[in-house]
């Protein structure tokens, strides 16, 4: 039996399951996914367990039918989890050892990475992603193979990503709850990077913008390796609150504007088509409409003022002007119209949508880049766990 | 805590206070105020007080000083924290031209943003009779307070009154019509009827307001409807703009014969006068003090006269931000569905608030 994996996303407005098997040729094929609205889940983190638990046994459900009208009769038992939310956070780590002899050897090296990953967190974060960036021979940085220098210190920079214990431990419970196993839980943006950059671009700098419905990600990537990333509490989400506001509809005439009509760039003038407000529970406020130019503007703000946020993040780290290979949009948000436009104006960088690029089987998902995350994830088991089976874990059951 | 109103009443100064008292009374009770004046017998009739500067002025006021006022605010305006546990909007209620109405406004509409309680003012403006100096004193604060609060209504006391009145029955008549002023916007968020403002949003709509005009009128018998619809086109109270109108609310009061055709044909009417970016509508049921009549409150917030310049295509984080007023200042207002999830603070931001709020976008396209 080739190794099948599982991958979660537990969203602000979606939670996805996929399911993913290694394929002969070592390559990863998404064999069935599955989405369904989520409920009780703001800006990334879970608010009530129950409406979480009903998302995640929905999606379940949805793959379980899906699998049975394709032949197949899979119960999953446990996926990997793909996390965001500000809880997450992204910090630098070094670990020192001493060179026996003056010269850098495999134990040297061992220990050095034994020391790197074993640093201690808070007890209240969980560790999501422990990046390995360069190794530093006494004081001398940008070493990829430090075997065979000479130095008394060798040491290894590490990007440790972490999250907030109890934002993961509710995802858990919920999954528990749906007697679904939490295997692992891995950082939404590098999974999504992992899924859409090519190999040049990661080297050259490249930085990967993950818009979700309640935060938006971002790992940057220079020399081969992620060097910074982090979350924004701010994503489509935001964008559909802004437009309910501004025009007085519900959330739901709000998500239609917003996909429907609405633009990051605000190229509209007064004598543009006016926008109509779909009907809605207010019925007052019935066929209303608003000016295209005031709805585009609400958008662009939101918008430009989040890339201004990362850009801003990226200066203080002395990031931006090395990514030479530009920015990537993934995530929901970036199917917002002409929000690469805007990203590519207020960055002042090449941008592209995304799109997994190291999975098969997404062929027929009408936006490739709201899958970059869950695809990842599933990459990461696919190239981290040689031998798993979805069927492990507590809940675990295979039906032939 | 729990069943207390999240708005409080604030009347400051002496006639200030008076004017709370009256909104107090034609409230009907379960209203939180709370008084406040340098002057120790305003708290003689009783009710919550707060003594400004007692140490400062001896309970004596202020001699209509405005320096005065303001500091015995400043000293003191920590004494009202003990009302203000759950507060998330406080309604202040003044007269500008004297010393603590004039100063200590200001200071309090200060602390209220500090502590992140949006704040709306109602003041009265002198008569031109009293004379340059309260006239001075009055126009001196307002930008202040327009600044310090979320939401301003100068009412010009020459304005509210008839010509034919006297002394006493013009007194009388400011008070009335700020109070009943007051007292509808009061009933509008705490006995919503069946078109109800979202409090979320009524708050959003109050932080960035600005300075706004506002009106009641009262009707009855049958075409009470187009009756309180061209009170409000004849009203001076909503005559004088100095720019285009950004947004009004409109709540209609009534007893339970309120008719649907007759809320249609208010929010119509007023829309067709005062046509602004958003209308907000909300209705109040109250068959024991409405019976028979029909009440209409109207508040108008206008754009500011000058141009947004650099508002532009493709790029917007221009717009016009008002001057010394945060973005914090707005509190929790506009943050919808946001509430209640940790806040995104960017540089002092509270990102959850819509963009085009913070930024003080004009969207009158």
């Amino acid at each position: 039996m080739s190794n099948i994996y599982a991958a979660l996303e537990i969203g602000t407005t979606r939670t996805v399951l996929a399911v993913g098997e290694s394929e002969a040729s070592g390559r990863l094929k998404v064999t069935c996914h599955a989405e369904i609205p989520s409920t009780g889940v703001r800006k990334s983190q879970i608010l009530n367990i129950n409406q979480a638990t009903q998302s995640i046994r929905s999606v379940l459900r949805e793959i379980e039918r899906k699998q049975e009208a394709s032949g197949a009769k899979i119960t999953i038992g446990n996926a990997f989890l793909a996390v965001s939310g500000q809880h997450v956070k992204a910090d630098h780590f070094s670990a020192p050892v001493q060179v026996e002899n003056a010269r850098v050897n495999d134990e040297a090296i061992n220990s050095v990475l034994r020391a790197a990953h074993s640093m201690a967190l808070p007890k209240d974060r969980e560790l999501l992603d422990i990046i390995d960036q360069d190794y530093v021979v006494d004081g001398m940085g940008g070493i990829h193979s430090p075997k065979g220098m000479s130095g008394r210190l060798l040491s290894l920079n590490t990007l440790q990503v972490h999250a907030d214990r109890n934002r993961i431990q509710d995802a858990r419970t919920a999954a528990d709850a749906a007697k679904l196993e939490i295997r692992e839980p891995l950082f939404a943006a590098t999974c999504a990077a992992d899924a859409v950059l090519e190999d040049h671009e990661r080297k050259n700098g490249a930085l990967v913008i993950d818009i979700g419905g309640g935060s938006t990600g971002y790992a940057v990537y220079i020399d081969g390796y992620a060097v910074t990333a982090g979350v924004i509490g701010v994503g489509g989400d935001h964008v559909t609150n802004d437009i309910a506001h501004a025009f007085q509809t519900t959330n739901a005439q709000a998500e239609g504007m917003k996909t429907r009509e609405a633009s990051a760039l605000v190229t509209a003038d007064d004598s543009s088509p006016r926008v109509r407000v779909e009907p809605g529970e207010n019925t007052l406020m019935d066929n209303r409409t608003v000016s295209r130019r005031a709805l585009d503007t609400v958008v662009n703000v939101r918008m430009m003022e989040l890339f201004t946020v990362i850009r801003e993040t990226l200066e203080d780290h002395d990031l931006l002007h090395r990514l030479h290979a530009g920015v990537v949009l993934t995530g929901g948000g970036a199917r917002l119209r002409d929000v690469d436009a805007l990203a590519a104006q207020t960055l002042c960088m090449n941008v592209r949508i995304g799109r997994p690029l190291h999975v098969d089987g997404l062929e027929d998902v009408d936006f490739p880049a709201s899958f970059a995350t869950i695809s990842g994830a599933l990459l990461y088991a696919h190239r981290n766990y040689e031998e798993h089976s979805i069927l492990d874990g507590i809940f675990g059951r295979f039906f032939k | 805590m729990s069943g207390e109103s999240s708005m409080i009443l604030l009347g400051i100064g002496t006639a200030g206070s008076a004017m709370a008292r009256g909104v107090s009374r034609a409230f009907g009770g379960g209203l939180r105020l709370v008084l406040a004046d340098t002057d120790a017998s305003t708290g003689e009739a009783g009710g919550p007080f707060a003594l400004l500067g007692g140490d400062r002025l001896s309970g004596r006021g202020s001699g209509g000083d405005v320096v005065a006022g303001r500091l015995a605010a400043e000293d003191s305006v920590k004494i009202l924290d003990e009302h203000l546990d759950g507060v998330r909007l406080a309604v202040i209620v003044t007269a500008l031209g004297g010393g603590t109405g004039s100063g200590a406004t200001l200071e309090t509409a200060k602390y209220l943003s500090s502590r992140g309680i949006p704040s709306i003012v109602f003041a009265t403006t002198p008569f031109a009779f009293e004379g340059e100096d309260r006239q001075r004193n009055a126009r001196g604060v307002m930008s202040m307070i327009e600044d310090a609060a979320n939401a301003t209504f100068f009412l010009p006391l020459d304005k509210l009154v008839a010509d034919s009145d006297n002394m006493q029955e013009a007194m009388r008549r400011a008070v009335d019509t700020v109070a009943s002023g007051v007292t509808l916007f009061w009933r509008l968020v705490e006995r919503p009827g069946y078109i109800r403002l979202d409090a979320e949003r009524l708050r959003h709509i109050l932080s960035g307001a600005g300075r706004g005009r506002f009106a009641t009128v009262t009707a009855q018998g049958p075409g009470r409807a187009s009756e309180v619809v061209d009170k409000l086109m004849r009203s001076e109270m909503l005559a004088t703009s100095s720019g285009p109108v950004r947004s009004t609310l409109c709540g209609i009061l009534a007893g339970d014969d309120l008719l649907l055709s007759e809320v249609g044909k208010i929010a119509d009417g007023i829309r067709g006068a005062f046509a602004g970016l958003t209308f907000d509508l909300a209705t109040v049921n109250d068959e024991a003090t409405f019976s028979g009549r029909i009440s209409v409150v109207v508040m108008l917030f206008e754009s500011s006269g000058k141009a947004d310049d650099d508002a532009r295509p493709g790029s917007v984080m221009s717009g016009r931000r008002r001057k010394s007023k945060s973005a914090l200042s707005v509190g929790p207002t506009g943050r919808g569905r946001f509430n209640g999830a940790e806040p995104t603070i960017w540089n002092g931001e509270d990102l959850d608030i819509p963009t085009f709020i913070r930024k003080n976008l004009n969207l009158d396209f």
